[in-house]
């Protein structure tokens, strides 16, 4: 078994060595390959996590807030094992685990944190059983993959009944998520937002779960954060946003974030009001291992996003922030954190609609792209594979849109004549080319420039 | 000269970005100096069909489907009269279903609002897939998406399409969607209209027909519509 064992893990070390030197992820990879050399690696090394295993589940919001749990602990002095780059399907999960592991293919770790997709916890769970599960929210996504939103529900229900002793983490903002927390039986700690936000965004937004889960009354909603994140209770049954055990309050969205929990500020430097909450999640989640987190605020000061999530670029004279937006929330989130940021800048959307993107590209008119109709926006260019359809989707809001449908191009042209301050929002499988396209024009064209020290602040 | 779109229970029907078709069909009248109201009905909300030109039924969960099921029995005798009438209708998917006279799931009948002759049955896998189809009564193919586990059978009457890629009705018989009179039901999302301008100017020009007597629609410059739907139409006919 050892033998099975080891053989596991170097092949897995190897195959993502290799790939990486080719420029290709190949975590999926080799994460499959382990588990075909040896089907029990995943248990195994998992069961030598020293202390407790958190997993993080939800639409969106998960490999932000999984990353930063993960150096929350680092920065309490654990060692943790993480799937940092959001590989989160079975593969990806224990390609997490096999790289981590020592040559002799044992693992040296306090804690886990690994992000897992709605569907494939199910897969996941019968390996180990997670001490912990933060729930971040549940929004529409990829429809033709998952199905309606009932389906991932069930999906996760099923996967928390398998592991019936773990606390649950859940954003208390989200009727959907609440919902199902509550109703699984598994003892919950809550955090969300409980005061109403001032100036947020008018929007028209597609909404999930108006009607009560319980007993398909329409919520009644005191004020919206967003979609169908807010404060709701239903007049018929009495299911309700329950209080939050970590509240973030004083929140300030000027120059990155600024909030106030358990009486303690902290400042991150990115933008992006959804970002609150997944530094409120991971706060939450050590908090509820029993770390005090002292380091927390520091930790957040130095903490980069990475992975294209408001991920920082500076080719020449360009600023370029690089996020993911791949679903209909998610995406009008994105739109607000680009218009958070007052200054005249240039905009492109890269659109795939490879099999991880999701085939069905219909959401792309489920975004309120009317709010890009701003003067700060001085150019918006479309690229990727179904640009043509974003480029319509733009016109349908009097938007026009430059088509230029190779991403590298896209970007070489808007750094030739563009204000020096650009966004690029793509989705799933463009994220990897365009980080690398972008990571190479930095090498090449930035050597020697600094990037600006970002402003934070400490903890209070 | 005014059009208004009736949004049947949007809250409970937008899956797959139906509030495109209806952005189009606004979108489309407004650049022809045609005036265009949207009225958003929830489910509470009386629908006054004689005041309506287009009216439009998306899709939703079946969950959410079965809840828009039971009221519907409420309007459906207003509603045949509309279509009896000629009265425009753009149903999708889940929309499409219910214009049959039922759509049986292994949760039991739904029934129907019986407008159109068509039934549906529930089947394994769900039929999702890219879809080019195509008719003769339209200049150019017709293309969408579609996710659907209902298998839907039209009996004689004229479908929407024939399909040239992706599965139609029930991955039978060649068929996708229906036409009865001014109604078009069909499975295709993506949404449907943005890309295949002519059939938003095929609903527009019913509806001004039946409201107005003529179907003249001022030429639009199309070639970004067109261009999207022919890169459709040829990268999915081949597969």
């Amino acid at each position: 078994m050892r033998v099975r064992r080891l053989l596991s893990v170097w092949t897995a070390k190897l195959i993502s060595a290799v790939c990486k030197m080719a420029g290709k992820q190949g975590v999926t990879l080799a994460g499959k390959v382990a588990l075909k050399i040896d089907p029990a690696v995943l248990r195994d090394l998992s069961a030598q996590v020293r202390k407790e295993i958190f997993v993080v589940c939800g639409t969106n919001g998960k490999t932000t807030t999984n990353n930063l749990l993960c150096s929350a602990l680092e920065a309490e002095g654990q060692k943790v094992v993480c799937n940092h780059t959001g590989s989160n399907m079975l593969p990806g999960v224990a390609a997490a685990f096999a790289l981590c592991a020592r040559p002799d293919g044992r693992l040296d770790a306090d804690y886990a944190c690994i992000e897992i997709d709605e569907a494939s916890a199910v897969r996941v769970f019968p390996h180990f059983r997670p001490d912990y599960m933060v729930l971040t929210n549940l929004f529409r996504d990829q429809l033709d993959r998952y199905g309606e939103i009932d389906i991932t529900m069930k999906l996760l229900d099923r996967a928390m009944k398998m592991a019936p002793d773990m606390k649950v983490i859940v954003n208390a903002d989200d009727a959907l998520s609440w919902y199902l927390a509550e109703e699984s039986g598994h003892p919950c700690v809550t955090y969300g937002i409980s005061e109403k936000m001032e100036d947020v965004p008018r929007m028209n937004e597609i909404r999930e779960g108006r009607f009560c889960k319980r007993c398909g009354e329409k919520l009644e909603y005191e004020f919206y954060h967003y979609s169908q994140i807010g404060k709701y209770r239903c007049p018929n049954c009495g299911f309700a946003r329950p209080e939050a055990d970590f509240d973030a309050s004083g929140i300030s969205l000027r120059d990155g974030i600024t909030f106030t929990a358990e009486g303690r500020t902290f400042h991150v430097g990115y933008r992006g009001f959804y970002n609150v909450y997944n530094v409120l999640a991971a706060y939450s989640a050590a908090r509820t291992a029993g770390f005090a987190l002292q380091n927390f605020g520091r930790m957040l000061s130095g903490f980069n996003p990475q992975n294209g999530r408001m991920e920082r670029f500076r080719v020449g004279d360009t600023e370029i922030v690089l996020n993911l937006a791949k679903n209909p929330a998610g995406f009008n989130q994105n739109i607000s954190a680009v218009l958070e940021d007052r200054n005249q800048k240039d905009i492109i959307i890269v659109i795939n609609d490879n099999a991880q993107d999701g085939l069905d590209i219909s959401w792309l008119w489920d975004v309120d792209f009317d709010r890009l109709c701003e003067d700060s926006i001085r150019t918006i260019t479309v690229s990727g594979i179904r640009c043509q359809d974003m480029r319509l989707r733009l016109k349908y809001v009097d938007i026009a849109s430059e088509l230029i449908p190779d991403v590298e191009t896209a970007v070489r042209a808007r750094l030739k004549d563009g204000c020096g301050n650009l966004y690029v929002l793509v989705n799933y499988t463009a994220l990897y080319s365009t980080r690398n396209i972008l990571a190479q024009m930095e090498k090449t064209a930035g050597r020697g420039l600094k990037r600006p020290q970002k402003q934070n602040q400490k903890v209070s | 000269m005014k059009l208004i779109i009736g949004h049947l229970y949007p809250d409970l029907l937008n899956l797959y970005g139906d509030r495109g078709n209806i952005q189009c069909m606004r979108k489309r009248c407004e650049w022809r100096g045609i005036e265009a109201e949207v009225r958003e009905f929830q489910l509470t909300d009386p629908v006054d069909f004689s005041e309506l030109d287009i009216v439009l039924l998306g899709g939703g969960s079946d969950r959410e489907q079965m809840i828009v099921c039971r009221k519907l029995q409420e309007i459906r005798e207003d509603f045949r009269a509309y279509v009896e009438d000629y009265g425009s209708v753009l149903a999708v998917c889940g929309g499409y279903q219910l214009l049959g006279h039922y759509y049986d799931t292994e949760d039991g009948r739904m029934e129907g609002l019986s407008l159109v002759d068509l039934y549906t049955r529930q089947g394994s896998p769900r039929l999702i897939s890219n879809v080019v189809i195509e008719n003769e009564g339209f200049d150019g193919p017709v293309v969408g998406f579609e996710n659907h586990g209902g298998r839907t059978y039209i009996g004689e009457n004229r479908p929407f399409g024939t399909v040239v890629s992706g599965y139609g009705n029930n991955g039978e018989d060649g068929k996708e969607g229906v036409l009865y009179k001014h109604v078009v039901g069909t499975y295709l999302h993506g949404p449907l209209l943005p890309k295949n301008p002519h059939v938003c100017d095929y609903l527009l020009a019913n509806a001004l027909d039946r409201k107005y007597g003529t179907r003249d629609l001022a030429p639009l410059d199309d070639r970004q519509e067109w261009e999207a739907n022919r890169y459709a139409a040829e990268r999915f006919a081949k597969s």
